[in-house]
């Protein structure tokens, strides 16, 4: 038989002979680096999705009416939950933008409900011109509307069952509208439970002529120069507000953050207490079996292979709470990521390696001493039963 | 090969072909206590030599130098032509593999491996492990039965005959065996003394015995007693 | 100072040439240590002859081929001893008698310090230097030589004497260091090029294969296979590709090594005595690995080096440009930006929502281009610049500073331009209609793929 194989054969009969201390160990390490597995997850699919965001949407700021609230989503970016309908008044901020000479493109944005069916759907207005060219990742099956038509958010077609072709009827305050739905849009963000019309069409229905609830500008311009675009914005607009989104994105990491913080604390505190006990559990076990090392000594075994011996044992621990530990630490990391970030982890299978090496430095760092021990450990003396 | 021409270095060379050990006011302290006085002792090549002697007169302490397991603390040592005081700890686990096969009194054996396992703990200490080879060794100490059975699930004379197979492995040059038969009944005792005697027949190993039973110091071609470190006596049995 | 650290890659794959040779054949240590000193300095000194009678490209493209043809003998060689220790003996006649001699191990070592030798001259500037200067690089090579093999010399003294090196790995290793050596010269490296050679290949491949296929409406294929078309556009194709070229011959010695039989001890009586022998020969394969096993670090160590050059790239940011009512741009020679300095100037041209990426780049000729940011087959990543060339970010091809302005390959898209004594003028439709027609059509294609 081949040497190796040979190891591992007798490194897995002894951890199988002592089942309560190998469960013992292997659940200690697979904690320790699930954790720390989690957290590591955690942190990269998180940044990876802000970082993502951040580019996204480009160095934008936005406007919204200044007695507005804007409301604050934690992973996804969601932003305009209006408490009280206040307005912008359109001409007003084409006056700002165009005295501000900022060269930015603009989408000018009326959110509203309309009536449908008994029940109120929510309704955004835009220029269909503007969102196609700056929001392109949007995805329309069907057709960009015409006068008339109207795209459907994906979440609300399936809610109400709508297609493109269908006609929907929907009442605002000032009018009724018989709308055609041109196609089905989708965005993975809240744009996918709204409905979009015409911006001017919306104003009418509504009674908001000359009304807009929120301005997107893109801005080719980042960092102090976004600063300053939106201060200057903000001395002609002193009736709304401007935003930099990239705070939205900054109140993302700063979540991001403390998450992170927490749970590194709570991971290292775990790495040293499994560390402990690793080290712990492993010198009782080599003092209950210092006969058997003295044996194998004895029978011709030098120093080193019989350190090797026990160091394969901890090694296999190492790997296999590792193994388990990357498989618990996905799950966490899920669980995480869904109940603080309304978000899905990301499946990274290279942190398997993070894991498994982290298990390994635990295991075998907890056995440092106890190695130490089997290498000095001098056979006549263990059998003699000292 | 100079040495050759060299006349003093050239008896010594033919003296160590008929002595397999030769010891020179070989001796062992453990703080105060002796352990063993200088001794000057000889074995013959092929010979069995039993050791006697009360409890705590040094012949577990005579066998643990002999074996390469422990160092003297003065004197010399020779075993097969090796200085063992020349060697480092891993050099003597190496002479130890090669050379010596060990026999305890109690039945050292690794509590979680099967039979077969144990013997080839041995042979992978010393090379490869080959699995066949020792269930053959097995068989010839009469355990062909018994080959997947752990030590806790073996009498004590079937663990000796385990210790015995391990021992024999790797073909050593000497056998030592601290008191083998101690534990043993009377029936388990004749059947491990018949069965070394046979396998020293053919594989013409050393052996050195440790024994509180005079009858199975019998056994051997030589007795020495030993008295507080000290060789009292010396009988010859054939 | 600056040239002694650009010498550390050379001095440490001299160093580690000299020790396998050394190892490899232990017993002619002096004709070992006398070639491999006569080697370099005749490498040495051949590309430096070379480097000043040809100016440009040519010396390189001999050192190139070189390596090229070290790496296809140990390809041949690979395969030969994976076929070998398959159990199939091809002994050729008189083959061992003269691996034997001292000309084998002259002739070897010989071989691969004239090429270390020229490999290192190609970092210096040999070419334009004054005759006495080029002849300290000569003699400095040389001292350094002796050195170097000296130390080697000493060092695989003190190595353990179980670690032995058949041939094959004696090849590896050397080529191993070689190509790490020459990996560290942008115009010298082969694993980029390799690699670049095999999305070519595969590229061809689907054109003349797949045209018909390539049709979105065809009959018999589904739109799912047009995903994995796209697979085969992608850079991770020739990055792969290029790995498995790579690896594979150090690898298969490695494996030839493993699969070797081990000897027969059917007739040794006693099973200790068999044991042992079998241990022995299985203990000697290990170390007969070493020096295998170093290679493929080496080799790792090389593909990476040319995948990560760590040269600075001039790359500046694109200067926004707008055309006048005729649809001219108009770029000055001098003022903010100086054309004729050599470097490429990037601009960004923005007419109705499209945009073009170019760049204006006096020649060493003199002569001024305007060409794309971008080639007609890859991804518009764009170039950066180099010594000597420029270097397309996405295949990482080196495009000598010669030939930008030519069209083909990897070349940028050249664009059509008159030249006034103060500036160029370049016709905005025209810019933006061959990056609508070359680069458009490339990035979609590629993005399909992804
Ligand atoms: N490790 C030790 N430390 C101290 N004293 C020891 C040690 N080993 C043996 N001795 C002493 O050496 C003497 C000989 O012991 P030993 O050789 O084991 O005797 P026995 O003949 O019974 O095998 C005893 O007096 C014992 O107490
Ligand atoms: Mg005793």
């Amino acid at each position: 038989m081949h040497r190796r194989r040979w190891l591992i054969h007798v490194v897995l009969r002894a951890l199988s002979h002592r089942k309560g201390r190998t469960v013992l160990l292997l659940a200690v390490l697979a904690m320790a680096s699930s954790l720390a597995t989690a957290l590591g997850i955690v942190s990269y699919s998180m940044e990876k999705r802000v970082a993502e965001e951040v580019r996204k949407y480009g160095a934008n700021l936005i406007i919204v009416p200044d007695s507005a609230r804007l409301d604050v989503g934690s992973g996804g970016l969601n932003f305009g939950v209006i408490s009280e309908p206040t307005y912008l008044q359109q001409r007003q901020v084409e006056d700002a933008l165009a005295k501000s000479a900022l060269k930015a493109e603009r989408s000018f944005h009326l959110r509203g409900a309309l009536h449908h069916k008994d029940a109120d759907i929510m309704v955004e207005g835009v220029n269909f011109s503007d969102v196609r060219r700056l929001f392109p990742w949007w995805q329309l099956t069907g057709n960009w509307p015409t006068a008339g038509e109207v795209v459907v958010g994906k979440d609300l077609a399936d809610r109400l069952k709508l297609k493109a072709g269908d006609i929907m009827e929907c009442a605002g305050k000032a009018q009724t509208m018989r709308l055609r739905i041109s196609g089905i849009v989708s965005s993975g963000g809240e744009e996918d439970g709204l409905l979009f019309l015409a911006l001017s069409d919306l104003q009418r229905a509504l009674g908001l002529e000359g009304q807009l609830s929120l301005i997107r500008l893109m801005v080719t311009a980042g960092g102090e120069t976004l600063k300053k675009s939106a201060a200057s914005l903000q001395m002609l607009l002193p009736t709304a507000k401007v935003n930099e989104v990239r705070q939205t994105a900054r109140t993302s990491e700063g979540l991001l953050a403390k998450v992170k913080l927490l749970m590194l604390m709570v991971t290292a505190v775990v790495l040293i207490s499994a560390g402990s006990s690793v080290a712990g559990t492993m010198s009782t076990t080599v003092l209950e079996r210092s006969k058997e090392i003295g044996l194998m000594k004895a029978i011709g075994g030098t120093r080193w292979e019989v350190m090797l011996i026990f160091c394969g044992e901890a090694a296999m621990l190492g790997v296999l709470g590792g193994v388990a530990g990357y498989l618990f630490g996905s799950v966490i990391a899920q669980f995480i990521t869904r109940t603080v970030f309304a978000a899905s982890a990301e499946f990274v299978p290279w942190f398997l390696f993070v894991s498994l090496g982290i298990s390994l430095f635990l295991a075998l760092l907890g056995s440092l001493g106890p190695m130490v021990s089997v290498f000095k450990l001098d056979p006549v003396r263990s059998l003699r039963g000292e | 090969m100079s040495s050759a021409f060299c006349p003093v270095k050239r008896e010594r060379l033919l003296r160590m072909a008929e002595n397999i050990i030769e010891t020179n006011g070989l001796t062992r302290n453990y703080g105060d206590i002796c352990a063993l006085k200088p001794l000057d002792l000889q074995i013959p090549e092929g010979e069995w030599l039993s050791v006697m002697g009360h409890s705590g007169s040094g012949k577990s302490t005579l066998m643990n130098l002999v074996g390469g397991l422990d160092r003297p603390s003065a004197g010399s040592l020779q075993v097969g032509g090796k200085d063992l005081l020349a060697l480092n700890e891993d050099g003597l686990a190496r002479f130890r593999r090669e050379f010596v096969g060990i026999i305890f009194q109690q039945h050292h054996l690794v509590p979680y491996l099967t039979a077969v396992e144990n013997v080839m703990m041995a042979q992978y200490f010393h090379s490869v492990p080959d699995e066949a080879e020792a269930r053959h060794a097995l068989e010839r100490v009469g355990l062909g039965h018994r080959l997947k059975n752990r030590p806790g699930e073996l009498s004590g004379g079937e663990q000796q005959r385990v210790c015995i197979a391990r021992a024999i492995i790797n073909s050593p040059k000497l056998l030592l065996g601290d008191e083998p038969t101690g534990n043993l009944d009377h029936k388990s005792t004749v059947m491990v003394m018949e069965l070394l005697k046979e396998l020293r027949a053919e594989e013409r190993f050393t052996v050195v015995m440790v024994t509180h039973n005079q009858e199975v110091a019998g056994w051997g071609d030589r007795t020495i007693y030993l008295d507080d470190g000290v060789l009292v006596r010396e009988e010859r049995m054939r | 100072m600056a040239i002694v650290y650009k010498m550390i890659p050379h001095i440490l794959a001299s160093f580690g040439i000299a020790l396998v040779m050394f190892r490899g054949f232990s017993g002619r240590r002096s004709v070992v240590a006398l070639t491999s000193i006569a080697g370099f300095v005749a490498g040495a000194a051949g590309a430096v002859v070379l480097f000043r009678v040809y100016r440009g490209t040519i010396p390189f493209g001999v050192i190139k081929t070189a390596l090229g043809s070290g790496f296809l003998i140990l390809w041949g060689v690979a395969v030969g001893v994976m076929y070998r220790s398959t159990g199939r003996g091809t002994a050729f006649i008189g083959g061992e008698r003269f691996v034997d001699s001292s000309y084998y191990a002259g002739i070897c070592t010989v071989i691969s310090s004239m090429v270390a030798g020229a490999i290192c001259m190609s970092r210096l500037p040999v070419a334009d230097s004054s005759v006495l200067k080029v002849a300290v690089f000569v003699f400095g090579g040389g001292v350094l030589a002796c050195g170097v093999v000296f130390a080697a010399k000493i060092l695989e003294k003190r190595l353990p004497a179980a670690v032995t090196v058949t041939q094959s790995g004696m090849l590896a290793a050397v080529m191993a260091f070689l190509l790490m050596s020459s990996s560290s010269t942008l115009r010298l490296d082969l694993f980029s090029p390799l690699s670049m050679k095999v999305m070519k290949g595969i590229h061809d491949f689907v054109h003349q294969f797949m045209e018909s296929i390539l049709i979105p409406d065809h009959l018999f294929v589904q739109p799912v296979v047009w995903k994995y078309i796209g697979y085969l556009f992608g850079k991770g194709v020739g990055f792969w590709g290029g790995m498995i070229i790579w690896f594979t011959p150090v690898l298969l010695i490695v494996l030839a090594n493993q699969l070797e039989r081990l000897p027969s001890v059917a007739h040794v009586r006693q099973g200790a005595q068999r044991r042992k022998l079998i241990f022995a020969a299985i203990e000697a394969r290990r170390f007969r690995l070493v020096i295998p096993m170093f290679s493929v670090i080496v080799f790792a160590a090389a593909a990476y080096q040319s995948s990560f050059p760590s040269v600075e790239y001039w790359d500046p940011k694109p200067v926004p440009v707008t055309a006048n009512q005729a649809g001219e741009i108009f770029i000055p020679k001098q003022g903010e930006i100086n054309l004729e300095d050599g470097k490429l100037h990037k601009f960004l041209f923005k007419q109705g929502g499209r945009e073009a990426k170019f760049f204006v780049l006096m020649t060493p000729a003199g002569k001024l281009t305007v060409v794309l940011d971008a080639c007609a087959i890859c991804k518009p990543d764009g170039y950066g610049q180099a010594e000597g060339s420029v270097i397309c970010y996405y295949c990482i091809t080196l495009i000598p500073l010669e030939t930008v302005g030519k069209p083909g390959g990897c070349n940028p898209v050249p664009i059509s331009f008159t030249e006034k004594a103060d500036g160029v003028i370049i016709d905005g439709m025209t810019l933006v209609n061959t990056w609508g027609a070359t680069v458009q059509s490339t990035a979609r294609v590629k993005e399909g793929g992804k």
